[in-house]
This record gives structure tokens, C-alpha cells and sequence, in this order.
């Protein structure tokens, strides 16, 4: 946590969201340094988002292309970049938003980089990644103590999930109202002279109360196996992008690649063969995986990356900040149904 | 957008948002984001008003401004800077007041629908009119820092922004800010009412000199503090303006404060009867003021505490500067407070935490009196971004012809025990009694007309708190008397004429019409002597409301005045605090001069004591009205 006070040009910049969430959480935020990985149309969103909240630094990892996909949501790249390194052509926007945050580009594939890499950071937050990979990450950032997070955004639906580990917080709430000093008090005084009133009293006094949250790994998500019966019962509560979002990963882990606007044709034959796989391993029901989501799951749609990434974003600076209880561990939104849910699946 | 493009729209829809020709309203905090995202969502024909300029304070947010755009139009330079996300669209940018008369009824003709990304009431209300005239879907929106709201409007189909009355402004008894103060925020009104005495406008609502006519005093206690006054201490100041007083005095730091904290206190506890229950003011002594400060973690200015010595030489400092300002604004020339000049602040957390420490009552840092004193509420970008994305998906739904689904959305802190962190509810239908959105619309004024000129009606009551902005009125008598017009110099003569000069009696009729908004409200006048509170007006919706109101309150007398006073205090604690200017936070505000924009427009007013609550961070908030 850097001790040093906050600068007067930090005071007027951060002045608003100081108010809301205090100087000490400030301070935190401007020590932590971040690692994105993916820069797509959320990747932006959360980079946007976390940049002005005034980090440390901000390292964007991304060995992809460019692609007109792009212009469908992914503001921090011009629009005539088209085939040159995502991370390379996001720098310089990024940057703009705000100079007192140090932004930098790595061009490498996530999947080639060794664990000692990820370990420089205090937060590390994953988009665009097969399953595998984001459990892995998830596994060397559990063990480093690294605060872990992950996104996506297909279409309609997107959803965030976090792993923070043991969790310490700081929360206020709202203090236990002391009964006031009674008036009879004051008659018993005596002397026909009433005691003054107490009237020394704070608007609405809170405290400061320290929590924690204990998260799981993304692994025990994603093992979950929603045909036992004990586990059957909270179907019904589940958001349904849930099981999207599962069909996607195993369509991610087949074709190391997301769903595509360009060759959607043949990608929703293949997706639904990755519904119909889910269906039958966990025993659902058919409407808790409607068919129809291959209509609405390609591209980002710009709105939906900014609620995950305004979500996510929130989510990364309580984590830095350690204020505020924490959303454990997913948040889905689907744009079709209109809902935003957050939800515990795992253990 | 090339129309060779995909999206994950259907080809309809896409082809709808393509076309379709839309209004946002502010480019503040959610103009920005709503901007950016309807650039990438292909919509390609917008247009966006705002009169605002850009604050630094406005960077860590509204991403479309950098530090090098400090002081340029909002409306502008978010035209720019959107434009490069998608060069394809067409942006008209205009920087201006929406309440401006040149946005008509036809302008807003124009609009497939209008989207509002603005911080305060008046504009909401005005916008909200415009569109029912109009008859424009609107796309209504809020924030206040981890909070957000969205709904849709349509006339006829659903509530209209007006249909249920909102929380009204919270302002403090006179007597609580002159006499009795018990909380910090009762400090600071009364130091920036004192700012104005004696360098603003003259405002006799903010006397800062001890109140004789305080309720609590029987009147023969009232009586003799008068006499004491006219013939002790008290003979030089009485009945003369602060203004005229401090004047004549050079703006002498001593002199001020030692009538202000020492003679006015001394004054006051003559009036015994305040004392009876609370603890008795302590008079300070300029020449004598402590240095002792409480223990504190950081010595930054802002954020500690001040002893008496330094309030003392920062507002002995700030009278001097002040004094030379307002020299330099000519004759007749006055200062606005502004709580981003560093010598207003100072003048009034100097005041406010001297007055403070003399009735026993907490000081506050410089921080937290500007927030107070300033109105202002944090504001983030994450909820932001999610508030604008949520206007996106509602505007989805009414261009591809799915009105039925639109929703009204709040963003939550935590997630309900449905789970649901955003909380979509059904749009509900227009109160047939609304005053605004229905056929025949009616209300009921609750004054005395023979103390309220129409000078008043037409500022406080009809472009105040019934929101018009130009009206015509004739009184419904038969003879269509006018009187007032939205010509300039028409009915000048009558401003300061009481109403019941023109015959205005309990139960006149009073027609009124505002041009630019497209409406017609019938008034009616309900003649009492006084009302509760020290207020001058109320408006209810109609005669039975009225009815019950006052047998609400005369059930309150009935309790005891003792308990009526503590139950007002009690209320008072539970809504939020709001003062005078409110702050221009995700905005287009609009007023034609923004110093001077006077605030009964918080934000986003909720139901206060519901937002205070999920702001104090209990979690369940279930549903917090934002706009
Ligand atoms: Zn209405």
C-alpha cells in the first residue's frame, strides 16, 4: 500500500470517486499493478474502466489480430488497424485516459508465457481465454495470492467470475443506534434544573466493520455436476447463461478459438452439438439451455461489454481496494432475458 | 456503419438502429459511455445537447474529456472524440440549454426516441414534457455513485416522469439555522447563508442573526430579548443589513467575528427558554481562540480538523480576500458561491466549524464540508457505463417493436436475494391524476394570497416546483383576466401585486399555459393563513390529499409541540443532505447561467431515506428510486 499522500493533482482528478470510496482505498488503487489478458470489445471496457480509476500500472496481453469484429465494440482501437497486434494498437488510447497510470503492450500468447510471469502482478483478469487456460492461470494465481479474475462476453451474454482466494474486507455498516440519553435522567437532576440534553450526535454514524470471503477456483465450477439430485434443486435459480457460457467453453476448447460473425454458419452447427453435450451430460432440462442462443451469441455487443466490464471493473477495484464485499463468484448477464445475476456455483 | 457489416443484431433491428434519428440529452457522466456505446451499436444518426463545460473533476469518468479539453464544451468535444470510434456516424452537437425555447415541440418531433443522460430535476421535467408533447419515447436515467436507475416513458402506456411526486428539497427551519443548530450540516447552511448576506444576493430567507419570532420562544420571551437588544449591546446592529453593517465596518475581521460569534451567542442565550433542554452555546473571543486540534491520522489541510486559531485567521484571511473581489465586481456587484473557489470553501469551513464548535456540535474536515455545502454526489465510472449500456438495450427493445418488454432497471450494490444484482421490474401505468400526462391536468396550490405576489407564483411555484418554463396565466373567472405573460414586459407591473389584488381567493381558478412545453394546467387556489414549517406553498394534487395533509398535521399539534419539534428533527436526519447549489455531476445542466444554477434538483432525488440506507452500505437495497 503506498504510504505517501496522495498528490493535490490526484486529489482533484480522483475527487468524485474519493468521495464515494475514500482515501485509503485510493491509495491502494494506485498500487496495484494489473495484468489484462485479451483485448477485445470487454477487455476495453475493463481496461477503460480500471485505468481511470487510477492504478498503478496496466499491462495488456493479446497476440491476436485486429479483425472487423472490432468496430463492433472495441473503442481503443483505431479503425484502420485492421491485421496489425490488439494489445500494440489499444496502447495509445489506453494511455490517453489517463496519463498518470502506466500502461504497457505485450504481444505474446498467454499460453506461452512461464508461471514466473504472472506473479509480478496483484491482479491478474482473463477474457478471450479457453477454459483451460483460465484454470490454469486461476491455479498459479491461488497460489501466489494473486487476486483472480475472468470474463467473456458472447452476443447477448456475458458473465465474470472471480477467485480472490481468502478474501479480507473492510465494510461499513450502519451503526447500532445507541439509545439516546433519556430524558429521565434529566428530570432526576434534581433542582428543578433539567440536564441539557445530549444533542452531540453524527448524521447517520456507520463503522467500519472487517470481513472475509472465502472464493473457490473456476475448476470447481466448471466440475460441477448439475444431474445430481442435490444439486438439481438449484437448477431452477441458475442463470441460464451459465450453461451458455459452458456450451461456449466447450466449443473454445475444440476449436482453440471463440465463436465468429464470419464463419457462423458452420459455428452454430457446432454449437449446438456442444449444447446437446452439456444437456445430456448434466441431465437438464432443455429449457435451461434454449436452443435459440446461437442467434444472439456472436460478436460483442457493445452494451453487454459494458455491464460485464463495468461489473468486472468494479469487481477489480474492490479486490484492490479490499472495501466492500465482493460478488462470490460469478456475474451473468443475459441481454435477451434482461437479467443480471450474481451467483455461487462451485465449492 | 457499412451495411456489409454484421452485428449481433437481427438484419431488422440492425436496419432500425441505422435509420433512426436520436436525441441524448447531456453529456456528462452517462452521455459519454451512452455516446461511445451507441457509436459501436451502429446507431448513426445523433444528435447530443449540453451546456456544460468541462472540470477537471469530470476525468476520472467522462472518458470522452481529456485534461487538454479542461473548460471546452461537453457536447463538442464528446462529438469528436465519439466520432473516432465510428466516423461513419452523423453527430449534431449543441451547446446549449434543452430548456432553451429554440428546442420546440418540433425539434423534438424529429426523434424516433430521446435518451436523457442529465443530473438534475428541472431539465427531467422538462424533457419529460417536451417528449409527451412530442409524443417521443424517452429513455429516462440515474446514478448516484454505486446506484442506478433506468425506465422508459411513453405517453399514454407508462408513468410519465412526473406521476409520482418526488422528494422535495430538504431545507432546515430558519430557526434551526439561526438559533438552534444541532447538526454540522445546520452549520454549514447557515456560514453560506452568511457568505451571501455579505457578499451575495440579498436573500432575507437567509438571515444569519439570531431569529426572535423561533417558534419555541412564548412571545413575551421574544419581546424582551427585543428590548434588551434595543437598549444593550445589540443597538448598533438592529434592523440593519449584515451587508450594510459589514460595509461600513471594512470588512474589519475582528468586528465581524466578534458580532457574529460573540455578541449574536451572547445574544441568543438571553433567550432562555432555547436553553431549558440543550446545551447553551459558548461565545468565543478573537483575541483568545485555541490551538488545540483534535488527534488526527494525516495532516493533509483537507482532510483534518481545524483548532479555533486557525478557523479564526482562515476566516479573518478569507473576509480580506473576499472583500477585494467583491471591489473589483463594480458598484453593484455581488459573489457567487462556488464551492470550487478555494476563498468561498475556506470562508465557509472556517465559519462553519467556528459556529460548530460553539454549540458543542462535531467539525468537519474541508472535504467533507465542500461535499456538504456543494451537494455533491460521487460519482463513478463502472456504474456509469453499466446505467448507459442499460439506455441501450431499453432503446433496443422499443426500435425492434418489443415495447411490452422494456423495463425499468436498477443497478443494486449487492445482489437481492433473488440474486439479481440489476433488478428489472415492469413499467407501470400513467396516474390518471398526474398533473402532467393526464387529459384534464389539475393541481391545487395551498398558500395565502395575501402574502404571495405573482412575482412568486410565476418563479417559486409555477417555473419551481410545477416546472414550466414560460407560462401564460388568466384567472378562470369569466373575464380572462391575464395575469401573467410569457411576453416580455407584458405583465411586468403586476410582479409585485399580491393575488389578492386580482380577486385570487380560496377556490379561484387559474388557468395556465406554457407554449413551449405544449401544456395546459388548471390551478387551484387553497387560501390558508400560515402553513407548516415556515413554508410559503404546497402543491397537492387535489382536494382530497389536501384534506388528508391536514389532518395529518393537525395531528401533530395535537401530540404536543415538544413532540411535533423532535419528530421534525428525527426526519430531518434521515434524508440525505441537500443544500442550495447542486452539483453538475452527470449532466447537462440547465439553467442559461451554470454558477448560479440553484439546486432543487439533486440528482437524483430518491426516496431519501431508502437511498441513504443502501448508501450507508447495509446491502439489501432492493429497490432505491435514483431518478
Ligand atoms: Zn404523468
Amino acid at each position: 500500500m503506498g504510504e505517501e499522500n496522495i498528490t493535490e493533482a490526484e486529489a482533484a482528478l480522483y475527487d468524485r470517486q474519493i468521495r464515494l470510496w475514500g482515501l485509503d482505498a485510493q491509495k491502494r488503487l494506485r498500487a496495484a499493478k494489473v495484468l489484462l489478458i485479451g483485448i477485445k470489445g470487454l477487455g476495453a471496457e475493463v481496461a477503460k474502466n480500471i485505468v481511470l480509476s487510477g492504478i498503478k500500472s496496466l499491462t495488456i496481453l493479446d497476440h491476436t489480430q485486429v479483425d472487423e469484429e472490432d468496430k463492433l465494440s472495441q473503442f481503443l482501437i483505431p479503425r484502420e488497424e485492421i491485421g496489425k497486434n490488439r494489445a500494440v494498437s489499444s496502447l495509445e488510447r489506453t494511455q490517453l485516459l489517463n496519463p498518470m497510470v502506466n500502461v504497457t503492450a505485450d504481444t505474446d500468447d498467454v499460453a506461452d508465457k512461464n508461471d514466473d510471469f504472472f506473479k509480478q502482478y496483484d491482479v491478474i483478469c482473463a477474457t478471450c481465454c479457453p477454459s483451460s487456460i483460465l484454470c490454469k492461470i486461476n491455479n498459479i494465481c491461488s497460489e501466489n495470492n494473486i487476486k483472480y479474475f475472468a470474463g467473456d462476453v458472447f452476443g447477448y451474454y456475458g458473465y465474470m467470475f472471480a477467485d480472490l482466494g481468502k478474501h479480507e474486507f473492510a465494510e461499513e455498516v450502519p451503526k447500532m443506534n445507541q439509545k439516546q440519553e433519556s430524558s429521565q435522567q434529566g428530570e432526576e437532576c434534581g433542582d428543578g434544573e433539567p440536564a441539557p440534553k445530549k444533542i452531540k450526535k453524527d448524521e447517520k454514524e456507520t463503522v467500519v466493520v472487517k470481513k472475509e470471503e472465502i472464493f473457490s477456483r473456476l475448476q470447481s465450477a466448471l466440475d460441477v455436476d448439475w444431474s445430481t439430485t442435490e444439486i438439481k434443486t438449484k437448477i431452477k435459480r441458475t442463470p441460464t447463461a451459465h450453461f451458455i457460457t459452458l456450451a461456449i467453453f466447450d466449443f473454445m476448447e475444440k476449436n482453440k478459438r471463440r465463436p465468429q460473425l464470419s464463419t457462423s454458419e458452420e459455428d452454430s452447427k457446432q454449437l449446438l452439438e456442444c449444447r446437446k453435450m452439456i444437456i445430456e451430460k448434466n441431465q437438464l432440462d432443455d429449457k435451461y439451455l434454449p436452443e435459440n442462443f446461437i442467434e444472439h451469441c456472436f460478436a460483442e455487443l457493445s452494451p453487454i461489454c459494458a455491464i460485464v466490464g463495468g461489473v468486472l471493473g468494479q469487481e477489480i477495484i474492490k479486490a484492490v481496494s479490499q472495501k466492500d464485499a465482493p460478488h462470490n463468484n460469478f456475474f451473468f448477464y443475459n441481454g435477451v432475458e434482461g437479467t443480471g445475476m450474481v451467483d455461487k456455483i462451485g465449492n | 456503419m457499412s451495411a456489409a457489416m454484421k452485428s449481433s443484431l437481427s438484419n431488422k433491428l440492425q436496419q432500425n438502429v441505422s435509420s433512426c434519428k436520436i436525441l441524448v440529452v447531456g453529456a456528462g457522466g452517462i452521455g459519454c459511455e451512452l455516446l461511445k456505446n451507441l457509436a459501436l451499436t451502429g446507431f448513426s444518426d445523433i444528435e447530443v445537447i449540453d451546456l456544460d463545460t468541462i472540470d477537471v473533476s469530470n476525468l476520472n469518468r467522462q472518458f470522452l474529456f481529456r485534461k487538454e479539453h479542461v473548460g471546452k464544451s461537453k457536447s463538442q468535444v464528446a462529438k469528436e472524440s465519439t466520432l473516432k470510434f465510428n466516423p461513419d456516424v452523423n453527430i449534431v452537437a449543441y451547446h446549449d440549454s434543452v430548456m432553451n425555447p429554440d428546442y420546440g415541440v418540433n425539434f423534438f418531433k424529429k426523434f424516433k426516441l430521446v435518451m436523457n443522460a442529465l443530473d438534475n430535476r428541472a431539465a427531467r421535467n422538462h424533457v419529460n414534457r417536451m417528449c409527451l408533447a412530442a409524443d417521443v419515447p424517452l429513455v429516462e436515467s440515474g446514478t448516484a455513485g454505486y446506484l442506478g436507475q433506468v425506465t422508459v416513458i411513453k405517453k399514454g402506456l407508462t408513468e410519465c416522469y412526473e406521476c409520482r411526486p418526488k422528494a422535495t428539497q430538504k431545507t432546515f427551519p430558519g430557526c434551526t439555522i439561526r438559533n438552534t443548530p444541532s447538526e454540522p450540516i445546520h452549520c454549514v447552511v447557515w456560514a453560506k447563508h452568511l457568505f451571501n448576506q455579505l457578499f451575495g444576493e440579498d436573500d432575507p430567507d437567509q438571515d444569519v442573526s439570531p431569529d426572535t419570532e423561533d417558534p419555541e420562544l412564548t412571545a413575551e420571551a421574544g419581546e424582551k430579548a427585543l428590548e434588551k437588544e434595543t437598549e444593550g449591546n445589540g443597538k448598533d446592529l438592529e434592523r440593519k443589513s449584515t451587508r450594510v453593517w459589514a460595509v461600513e465596518n471594512g470588512y474589519n475581521p475582528e468586528k465581524i467575528f466578534s458580532k457574529l460569534f460573540r455578541d449574536d451567542i451572547k445574544y441568543l442565550l438571553s433567550m432562555e427558554a432555547l436553553w431549558k433542554t440543550r446545551r447553551p452555546p459558548e461565545p468565543l473571543d478573537w483575541s483568545n481562540l485555541s490551538d488545540a486540534t483534535p488527534s488526527s491520522a494525516t495532516q493533509m489541510r483537507d482532510q483534518r480538523i481545524w483548532s479555533m486559531k486557525e478557523c479564526g485567521e482562515v476566516f479573518g484571511n478569507c473576509l480580506g480576500k473576499l472583500k477585494v473581489d467583491l471591489a473589483a465586481q463594480g458598484e453593484d456587484g455581488m459573489l457567487v458561491w462556488d464551492k470550487d473557489d478555494e476563498t468561498a470553501l475556506d470562508f465557509v469551513v472556517s465559519a462553519a466549524n467556528i459556529r460548530a464548535n460553539i454549540f458543542g456540535i462535531s467539525q468537519k474536515s474541508r472535504f467533507d464540508i465542500k461535499s456538504m455545502a456543494g451537494n455533491i454526489i460521487p460519482a463513478i465510472a463502472t456504474t456509469n457505463a453499466i446505467i448507459a449500456a442499460l439506455i441501450v438495450m431499453e432503446a433496443l427493445k422499443i426500435l425492434n417493436d418489443q415495447f411490452d418488454k422494456c423495463t425499468t432497471v436498477y443497478l443494486n450494490r449487492k445482489p437481492n436475494f433473488r440474486k439479481k444484482l440489476l433488478d428489472a421490474g415492469r413499467l407501470d401505468k400513467p396516474n390518471p391524476k398526474c398533473y402532467v400526462c393526464s387529459a384534464k391536468p389539475e393541481v391545487t396550490v395551498v398558500l395565502n394570497t395575501q402574502k404571495i405576489t405573482i412575482k412568486f407564483l410565476e418563479e417559486k411555484i409555477l417555473k419551481g416546483d410545477l416546472g414550466m418554463v414560460a407560462p401564460d396565466v388568466e384567472i378562470d373567472n369569466g373575464m380572462g383576466t391575464i395575469i401573467i405573460s410569457s411576453e416580455e414586459g407584458e405583465t411586468e407591473e403586476n410582479n409585485e401585486k399580491l393575488l389578492s389584488s386580482f380577486g385570487i381567493i380560496n377556490g379561484s381558478r387559474l388557468k395556465c399555459d406554457d407554449f413551449l412545453q405544449n401544456y395546459n394546467l388548471n390551478i387551484t387556489i387553497a387560501h390558508v393563513e400560515k402553513l407548516e414549517d415556515e413554508k410559503d406553498f404546497m402543491v397537492v394534487g387535489d382536494m382530497a390529499e389536501l384534506q388528508a395533509k391536514l389532518e395529518e398535521n393537525s395531528k401533530k399539534k395535537e401530540e404536543g409541540t415538544g413532540a411535533a419539534l423532535e419528530k421534525s428533527k428525527e426526519e430531518e436526519e434521515d434524508d440525505l443532505e441537500i443544500i442550495d447549489d447542486t452539483e453538475a455531476m452527470e449532466t447537462a445542466p440547465t439553467d442559461t447561467s451554470p454558477k448560479k444554477r440553484k439546486a432543487d434538483e439533486l440528482d437524483c432525488t430518491p426516496t431519501a431515506k431508502k437511498q441513504k440506507k443502501s448508501i450507508g452500505g447495509d446491502g439489501d437495497a432492493d429497490v432505491v428510486e435514483i431518478l
